[in-house]
């Protein structure tokens, strides 16, 4: 451990702004008591900061965040397990104590991926944006409690893309009603393509199964499930490397280039724990949800047969409003901060994550494990999921198509297809400039911005004329 | 004068046609077949030979014949699937083996189909654009037509229905999922852009065809027909004559009102491939004519040796008419859509692609029914509730893709994972409707 914590003491507290990359990091040596300054270090001190550092984090994984409040409820919860019998305080109790370590397992996630760069974090992001469910289904798969993941895992579905997507576009909208908030089209396309895709993937066995023309009853729908699970999963895989490798500049939102430095300055520059910090403290979260996951999957018959409600509404419902709680405040918290695509991102790319990833990866697990998991999500379900997709989808693409329309129209009526476009459209790969209205303008600042950036002056000053031409302010 | 001499007037002179065409532009490859340079060369010697004179008239005749022979069945190399054809036959006659006999006839008749295609192709530079869209509409897929009234003939019905839905999806998903990830590969660095337009009202034809489609099958399956049995089957007669007059619509419209970047668009493709068209009018429609019958012969044999295969191989009937049968009968535009696509022609790729998917569920569907209504067989629009629900997504998941009007690699990908996922749940259907259906039938 010497070494590494002379490495981590070497590194800048949270309050010190710095780069990323390792390589230009600044040395400030100033430490949490504020009294030595240099960067010689004398084994004393290093003694010191071992006893500081494991306090240091814990303060800062466990109780700097308000929602951490919540953190003695799951203690309670396993307490009341084998104090009581009582299935219903147990299983509230052990929600509410998931809720603070699912976003601190997102906090660990994040902080992880500051130090690994963009596309392993991406891919982090990816795995463990969901882990809480994962695990949740997980122990249920063990207890073969089939419906239960399956419903769960649609209840997450349905929580992201109505519930959290709904109340942030609520909330952004009211903050920010002046306007319409933009996001970038081609991104939400791509989501709910791979939404139709899972949604398709979903609908077949379940259409087997309920027109009994199955060629071996209940074997085939298990097969089929199996093989479909597969080929999602290697499409999940084939868009994580599409995303990540090969069109990111398509793909990076309207607003990221500008907001990326605001961004910069604002959260990225301190990750506040280490390397070895942030893994083991998604090591320990893990353990601690997998504990309690247990407790409240073994809850949930007898909560619900004392509270009177159907097992399917607590799987649907109440287990993912809780898992996703953390995920609902941070992209309502986006919303308002008119960074709508962070919160598409949040919201529709869970939805995405949980449906092309999570489910088939619980088919597969389940496969190992000998549990009969399968695709057949039963009729109402598979038709929920469907007509949600389709409503999210079409109100999705409805939005973001008045944009591209104005600009087709302007393109039908020109002659040729890059009248006076050639010098912007050429610098940039094929993008649609769009009409010249007030949305036009921003773009068209925003192509400023980037267009600079690729040292092109003529360019930028035939933009700024444009601008000053039309005769709009700013 | 003889109807020889005649020909071989004709001959000639669109032979000299062709030369000049020949001369003023560029003679690029851009069909999928690779012309040989020497038969034409031969054909111009002829020409000069025989110009005006009717003495070497016969000659020339059998030179002809054996150039257009020559052209139409050696050049491609997909004509080296030719041979099974006849091997089919054989096969049938001397072993009863039907597994062998389908697997052979299958691989028959897709150089056939392909043939045919390029028959068509050639006829319609004769004949005018307007002409020429028509006789690709009826004959774009004549191999799926013929093949499906032997099978009504047979009574066959649910084979009919399974072999147009299959050809459907293959269409809308494998092929047009591989030109889109061919085309990104190829492209890597960009986006690929087509017609939005277009796209879009071939999805509205889609969607509408999947409408049609669904009013028997919901009728049927919720039990409320006012005449059972006999409901489901006036309303599919009904609507298959709507279905057919808003096809000829869409082809009035799609024809006679083209638009201005159509225009430019068929001004560039005419330049690139349509100076010579390879032989001459009347070759074509006598190729045509040859080639239709020949397919028929094969796919009688094709359709009567289905279950036979399927009980050989242990492959479920709805298998192998869903995902064998298409898969075969569009090996040529399947090939053709990707070559178009790697050019960044994707335009083309998806009129191949999108538009024989419209012109199966729009024209091919709602003929065989009307077919099947004048030959006194019961086929209808009610394809039950799998097919119909399958059919129903597939459209959904392509339309949504298309309406941005882009396509890369990933697209592709996502569009042919589909299509195993499609052809993995066929693999399991077994189909409870044919079982005990096939009438016995002289």
């Amino acid at each position: 451990m010497g070494p590494i914590e002379e490495k981590t003491d070497l590194e800048s507290d949270e309050e010190i702004p710095f780069s990323s990359s390792p390589a230009t990091r600044k040395v400030h040596a100033f430490d949490f008591e504020a009294t030595h300054i240099g960067p010689h270090v004398s084994s004393t001190w290093i003694y010191k900061q071992i006893r500081i550092r494991p306090l240091k984090s814990i303060y800062i994984v466990l109780i700097k965040a308000k929602i951490n409040m919540l953190l003695p409820f799951g203690l309670l919860a396993i307490l009341l397990h084998y104090l009581t019998g009582k299935h219903v305080w147990v299983f509230s109790f052990s929600l509410l104590g998931i809720t603070p370590l699912a976003q601190r397992l997102g906090y660990a996630t994040e902080q992880l991926a500051f130090y690994t760069g963009p596309t392993v974090g991406g891919l982090l992001n990816a795995t463990f944006g969901n882990a809480t469910e994962m695990i949740i289904s997980i122990y249920a798969l063990k207890n073969g409690m089939i419906r239960v993941v399956q419903q769960s895992l649609l209840g997450s579905i349905l929580s992201n893309m109505l519930l959290v997507l709904g109340c942030a576009f609520f909330t952004g909208g009211i903050v920010h009603y002046k306007e319409v908030q933009k996001f970038n089209k081609a991104a939400a396309l791509v989501n709910s393509g791979l939404l139709l895709m899972a949604v398709m993937g979903i609908m077949f066995p379940a259409v087997l199964h309920f027109t009994h023309s199955e060629v071996h009853v209940g074997k085939s729908e298990l097969s089929l499930s199996r093989f479909s699970s597969c080929i999602m999963l290697v499409a999940y895989a084939s868009y994580l490397f599409f995303q990540l490798k090969s069109h990111r500049n398509i793909y990076s939102p309207i607003d990221e280039e500008r907001n990326n430095d605001e961004e910069d300055s604002d959260e990225d520059e301190a990750p506040e724990i280490t390397f070895w910090e942030a893994i083991g403290w998604l090591f320990v979260l893990t353990v601690w949800v997998s504990i309690l996951s247990g407790y409240l999957v073994d809850a949930i018959q007898g909560a619900s047969d004392s509270l009177n409600m159907p097992v399917a509404f607590i799987s649907v419902i109440l287990l993912p409003i809780v898992g996703n709680a953390a995920e609902h405040a941070s992209a309502i918290m986006f919303a308002m901060k008119n960074k709508l695509d962070i919160t598409l991102g949040v919201a529709i790319g869970s939805s995405t994550q949980i449906s092309m990833f999570v489910i088939p990866f619980c088919v597969v697990v389940g496969w190992v494990m000998g549990e009969p998991m399968d695709l057949n999500f039963q009729l109402f379900e598979t038709a929920t999921l469907f007509i949600t997709v389709l409503v999210v989808a079409f109100m999705l693409q409805g939005h973001s198509n008045e944009e591209k329309e104005c600009g087709e129209r302007k393109y039908r009526k020109s002659a040729p297809k890059h009248q006076g476009r050639i010098p912007l459209t050429s610098t940039l790969k094929r993008e649609k400039i769009g009409c010249l209205s007030r949305d036009g303008i921003e773009l068209l600042l925003r192509l400023d911005e980037k267009i600079f950036r690729e040292k092109s002056n003529a360019t930028t000053l035939m933009v700024q004329g444009l601008v000053r031409q039309g005769g709009w302010k700013g | 004068m003889d109807y020889g001499s005649q020909m071989n007037g004709i001959q000639s002179h669109i032979e000299m046609e062709v030369l000049d065409q020949r001369s003023t532009h560029d003679f690029e490859e851009e069909s999928l077949i690779s012309p040989e340079r020497d038969p034409q060369k031969t054909h111009s010697l002829c020409a000069s030979q025989s110009g005006g004179s009717q003495v070497c008239s016969i000659n020339t005749l059998r030179n002809g014949v054996f150039m257009s022979i020559k052209i139409v069945i050696f050049t491609t190399k997909l004509n080296l699937l030719m041979p099974f054809g006849p091997l089919a036959i054989l096969v049938h006659k001397f072993t009863g083996h039907r597994g062998w006999v389908f697997f052979f006839c299958l691989l028959g008749i897709a150089p056939l189909a392909e043939r045919l295609g390029y028959a068509t192709e050639q006829l319609a530079f004769y004949t005018g654009a307007t002409v020429g869209g028509l006789l690709n509409a009826t004959f774009g897929n004549a191999t799926e037509l013929i093949i499906s009234i032997y099978a009504m003939k047979r009574g066959m019905i649910r084979v009919v229905q399974q072999s147009l839905l299959g050809s459907i999806l293959s269409n809308m998903l494998l092929v047009l999922g591989c030109a889109f990830f061919s085309g990104g590969i190829v492209f890597y660095e960009k986006e690929q852009v087509f017609d939005k337009a277009n796209a879009g009202v071939n999805s509205g034809l889609l969607l509408m065809a999947v409408m049609g489609l669904l009013f028997p099958a919901v009728l049927h399956f919720t039990h409320t027909e006012v005449h059972f049995g006999k409901s489901e089957l006036a309303l599919s007669r009904f609507s298959s004559c709507v279905m057919l007059l808003a096809y000829a619509a869409y082809l009035f419209f799609q024809l006679k009102s083209v638009r201005p970047n159509e225009e430019g668009s068929q001004i560039e493709e005419s330049s690139d491939d349509d100076e010579v068209p390879e032989i001459s009018k009347w070759e074509s429609i006598i190729w045509l004519s040859i080639l239709t019958c020949w397919i028929s012969v094969l796919s009688e044999y094709l359709v009567g040796t289905i279950e036979g295969a399927s009980t050989d191989w242990k492959i479920p009937v709805s298998f192998i008419s869903v995902i064998l049968l298409p898969i075969v009968g569009n090996a040529a535009e399947h090939a053709s859509a990707i070559m178009f696509a790697m050019k960044d022609k994707l335009d083309i790729s998806l009129g191949v692609a999108i538009g024989s998917s419209t012109q199966i569920s729009m024209f091919g569907i709602p003929i065989c029914v009307v077919i099947g209504w004048m030959m006194g067989r019961p086929m209808d629009l009610n394809f039950q509730l799998f097919e119909t629900a399958t059919l129903f997504i597939t459209v959904l998941v392509v339309a949504f893709l298309l309406q941005e009007g882009t396509s890369n690699y990933f697209k592709g990908l996502m569009l042919i994972l589909c299509y195993l996922i499609v052809a993995a749940s066929f693999f399991v259907h077994e189909d409870p409707a044919s079982v005990g259906e096939k009438q016995p039938q002289p």
